[in-house]
C-alpha cells in the first residue's frame, strides 16, 4: 500500500533533526539549507511544523519540466528528479505552488523529497514522531488547520502592535 | 469506422504533449507530426551553449519515441497552407494531409530589427538548435560577444556565455534590463550583478549598424556615438508568435491564434497551443499569449485530450518567468507590473534581495522576487508566492502582515491554508504519468543513496518506538 509522510505538528519540538538527516541524505553534510524538509518556526509561541513535498497527484513540477527529468518512483510513487536529465532551469521551483521543490546551487539541479526510496530519513530520525511514514492514500494539508488556529492570537497581537506603533 | 486522422504542426512541448494525450485515449488513431525542426527542448539550448549538457541531451523525441507513440514524423516539412473547409493541410514538399482534427503549435520566431550589417557572418539570433550550433562553432577561444537586447532570452543566453568564459557586452534600447519581466528597481539589481561579474551593460541605446573589420571582428556602432568591437553579435530583441498560416486560413488571430477554454480556434476542427496560441488567463484577464514552457505543455496535453473527444476546460495560464542570472534568481508572476494596482516593495541591496508584491484587495495577484539562489531558490518563497497567486486566496489580515514582513511568506502561506485550497482545485487533466521522453533509459535508482545508508548505519533503529499522537485540543 502507498505510504505518505504524515506530519503531526503538535508533536514537533523544532529540534531540526529531520532537517539535519535530510540534508545529509541530500548532500552528505549537515547543512540545513540543503534539506528538502523545512521546519516552520512560529517562534514566539514555541510552535513548529515540518513541511515537505506532499507528492501531489497532478504534479506541477512534472508538467513544467522541459526535459521530463521528474518521474515517478514505481515503488513509492514519489515524484523524483532524475539528476542526469535535469538542466537546473528552476522552472519546477516556480511551477510548484507549494514551494517544495528547490534548486541546489552547488549541484545545479532541482532537489525535492523523494521519500528516500521508501525509508525517509526525516521520519526515522524524528525523536517525537512528528514526522511519520505511514500508509495513506491522498496528499493532504497536514499543518494548515493547526497553523491557522495557532496564528489567530499571533495575528491579533501583531495587528495590535502595529496599531500602537502608528499612534 | 475509419481511424481518426490527427495532424499536429510543431514538435515543441505543445506538440509532443498533444501526441501523448491523443495516444493515451485513442490507440487506433493515425497521428502525423509536422515540424520544420527536429524535436528538442528550447529551454535547454543555453545549457548546451554553456557546455553543461551534451547536444544529445537536448533532443526530446527520436525514432524510438515516434515508434512507441505510433506517430508518423514529417520532420523538415513546413505547413504552407491550410484549407479548413476541406480539412486539408499542404506541406512544403507538396504533399497534402487530410485531417479530422488539426493542432497548430508552430511556436514563435525571433524578430530582428533592420540593422545594417545584420546579415554579416558572426551575427546570429539564438533561438533554434541551428542557431546554437552556429554560435558554438563561431566561438573562438574566449570570444568577446555583444548581446543586442536584454530580455529574458538575451540574459539567459548571456549567463550561459559567461559560464563558458566569454567576455560580454549587452545593449538594451529601453532604460532597464528585462523590461518585460522586472520592474525598474529589480532590474537595477540585475544590472549591478552583471557589472560586478564583468559584463558591460549599456541601456537606453540602440545599435545602428554592424560592420566587419579587416580582421573579421564586428564593429558595432551605437546611437550614442560609441563603438564596440566584438567577435560575435547575438540579436535577441524579442519573438513573435507564428500566426501566418492561421491568419491566411482565415482563423481568428489577434496577438496569437485565438483559442477558447478547450484550445479550439475559431474553426472547431482546428486547435492551437503553445507560444502561438492566445488563450484563457488564469487570473481572469483577457485572453493572452503566455509564451512559456508550462503553458505550452498544458495547452498541448489539453488540446490533445479535447481533440480525441474529451471535453476538458482549461482554467487558464498564469504568466510567470524564472531566470538565473549567474546565481541571481529573478522571478515575476501574474500581474507583476502592478498596472493600476496597489503594490508593496522591500529591498535589501547589500544582499541583492528585492520583492514587489501586487495586491487586489486581500488577494496576491502578482509578484517580483529577486535574490541570490541560496537565499531564494533554497527557501522557495518563489513557489509559495506562485501558490498564493494561483489559488487567489483571500488573505484577510495577512495582507497587512505580508506588507510589513515581505520576507516571511511561510507563515501566511500555512496559516491561510493555501495547501488545502490548492489540493481542492479541480485537476487540470488528471494524475501525472511519467513521461517517456528521450531519457527513457534513465530509471529511478532502486538503491538507497550512499548518504542514506551512512545514516542508517549510524543509527539502525528509529530513535524512539512509535508513540501515538495525542488527541487534538
Amino acid at each position: 500500500m502507498r505510504k505518505v509522510l504524515k506530519i503531526v505538528p503538535e508533536l514537533c519540538t523544532g529540534c531540526a533533526l529531520c532537517e539535519l538527516a535530510c540534508s545529509w541524505v541530500q548532500v552528505g553534510a549537515f547543512d540545513l539549507k540543503a534539506s528538502v524538509i523545512k521546519v516552520h518556526h512560529f517562534g514566539e509561541q514555541l510552535r513548529f511544523a515540518p513541511y515537505t513535498c506532499l507528492q501531489c497527484d497532478e504534479a506541477w513540477c512534472m508538467t513544467a519540466c522541459p526535459t521530463a527529468a521528474i518521474t515517478i518512483d514505481p515503488d513509492t510513487e514519489a515524484k523524483v528528479v532524475l539528476e542526469q536529465a535535469c538542466l537546473g532551469c528552476s522552472l519546477c521551483g516556480l511551477a510548484c505552488p507549494y514551494g517544495t521543490i528547490f534548486y541546489h546551487p552547488g549541484r545545479q539541479v532541482a532537489i525535492k523529497c523523494d521519500l528516500c526510496r521508501g525509508d525517509p530519513a526525516c521520519a526515522r530520525f524524528c525523536p517525537t514522531n512528528a514526522v511519520q511514514y505511514v500508509p495513506g492514500d491522498s496528499p493532504q494539508d497536514w499543518i494548515g488547520a493547526w497553523a491557522e488556529a495557532n496564528n489567530v492570537a499571533f495575528l491579533r497581537m501583531w495587528a495590535d502592535l502595529e496599531r500602537r506603533a502608528e499612534t | 469506422m475509419s481511424r481518426a486522422q490527427y495532424v499536429i504542426v510543431g514538435a515543441g512541448p505543445a506538440g509532443l504533449n498533444a501526441v501523448e494525450s491523443i495516444r493515451a485515449q485513442d490507440r487506433q488513431a493515425d497521428i502525423k507530426l509536422v515540424s520544420v525542426e527536429p524535436a528538442y527542448a528550447r529551454m535547454a539550448l543555453p545549457y548546451y551553449l554553456s557546455g553543461r549538457i551534451e547536444r544529445a541531451h537536448l533532443l526530446t523525441a527520436d525514432p524510438a519515441y515516434y515508434d512507441r507513440h505510433g506517430v508518423e514524423p514529417l520532420v523538415g516539412q513546413r505547413a504552407v497552407s491550410l484549407d479548413t473547409g476541406s480539412r486539408q493541410l499542404r506541406l512544403s514538399d507538396g504533399q497534402v494531409l487530410a485531417y479530422d482534427k488539426l493542432l497548430l503549435a508552430p511556436g514563435s520566431s525571433p524578430t530582428v530589427p533592420p540593422i545594417p550589417g545584420r546579415e554579416l557572418p558572426g551575427v546570429h539570433t539564438f533561438w533554434t538548435l541551428d542557431d546554437a550550433d552556429r554560435v558554438i562553432q563561431a566561438a573562438v577561444s574566449q570570444p568577446e560577444a555583444l548581446m543586442v537586447g536584454a530580455g529574458f532570452v538575451g540574459l539567459i543566453v548571456l549567463s550561459a556565455m559567461l559560464k563558458a568564459g566569454w567576455r560580454l557586452h549587452v545593449t538594451e534600447m529601453l532604460p532597464q534590463v528585462l523590461p518585460r519581466m522586472l520592474d525598474r528597481a529589480a532590474a537595477s539589481l540585475v544590472s549591478d550583478w552583471l557589472r560586478a561579474r564583468g559584463v558591460q551593460v549599456h541601456t537606453e541605446t540602440q545599435v545602428i549598424a554592424i560592420q566587419e573589420t579587416p580582421s573579421g571582428r564586428k564593429r558595432v556602432l551605437m546611437e550614442s556615438g560609441s563603438q564596440i568591437e566584438v567577435d560575435v553579435v547575438i540579436v535577441a530583441t524579442g519573438v513573435r508568435p507564428n500566426v501566418d498560416l492561421a491568419q491566411a486560413a482565415g482563423l481568428q488571430v489577434e496577438s496569437g491564434i485565438l483559442v477558447n477554454e478547450y484550445l479550439q480556434t475559431s474553426d472547431r476542427n482546428v486547435y492551437a497551443a503553445g507560444d502561438a496560441a492566445q488563450g484563457p488567463d488564469r487570473l481572469g484577464g483577457p485572453r493572452a499569449v503566455h509564451a512559456i514552457q508550462p503553458t505550452a505543455t498544458d495547452h498541448g496535453r489539453l488540446a490533445g485530450a479535447n481533440m480525441a473527444g474529451q471535453s476538458v476546460a482549461y482554467p487558464g495560464s498564469l504568466s510567470m518567468n524564472i531566470l538565473d542570472v549567474m546565481g541571481l534568481h529573478c522571478v515575476s508572476i501574474g500581474r507583476w507590473d502592478a498596472r493600476g494596482l496597489e503594490s508593496s516593495t522591500a529591498a535589501d541591496h547589500s544582499r541583492a534581495l528585492y520583492r514587489r508584491l501586487v495586491w487586489e484587495e486581500d488577494r496576491l495577484v502578482g509578484a517580483v522576487l529577486v535574490g541570490p539562489s541560496p537565499d531564494l531558490a533554497l527557501v522557495n518563497d518563489i513557489g509559495m508566492a506562485k501558490g498564493m497567486i494561483q489559488a487567489q486566496v483571500h488573505l484577510g489580515a495577512w495582507r497587512r502582515y505580508i506588507e510589513s514582513n515581505p520576507w516571511d511568506l511561510r507563515r501566511p502561506f500555512t496559516a491561510a491554508r493555501v495547501t488545502e485550497l490548492l489540493l481542492n482545485e479541480p485537476a487540470i487533466l488528471g494524475p501525472s504519468r511519467p513521461r517517456i521522453y528521450r531519457f527513457r533509459d534513465l530509471q529511478v535508482e532502486s538503491e538507497f543513496r550512499p548518504t542514506h545508508s551512512q545514516l542508517l548505519r549510524a543509527r539502525p533503529e528509529a530513535l524512539v518506538p512509535p508513540i501515538p499522537a495525542p488527541p487534538l485540543r
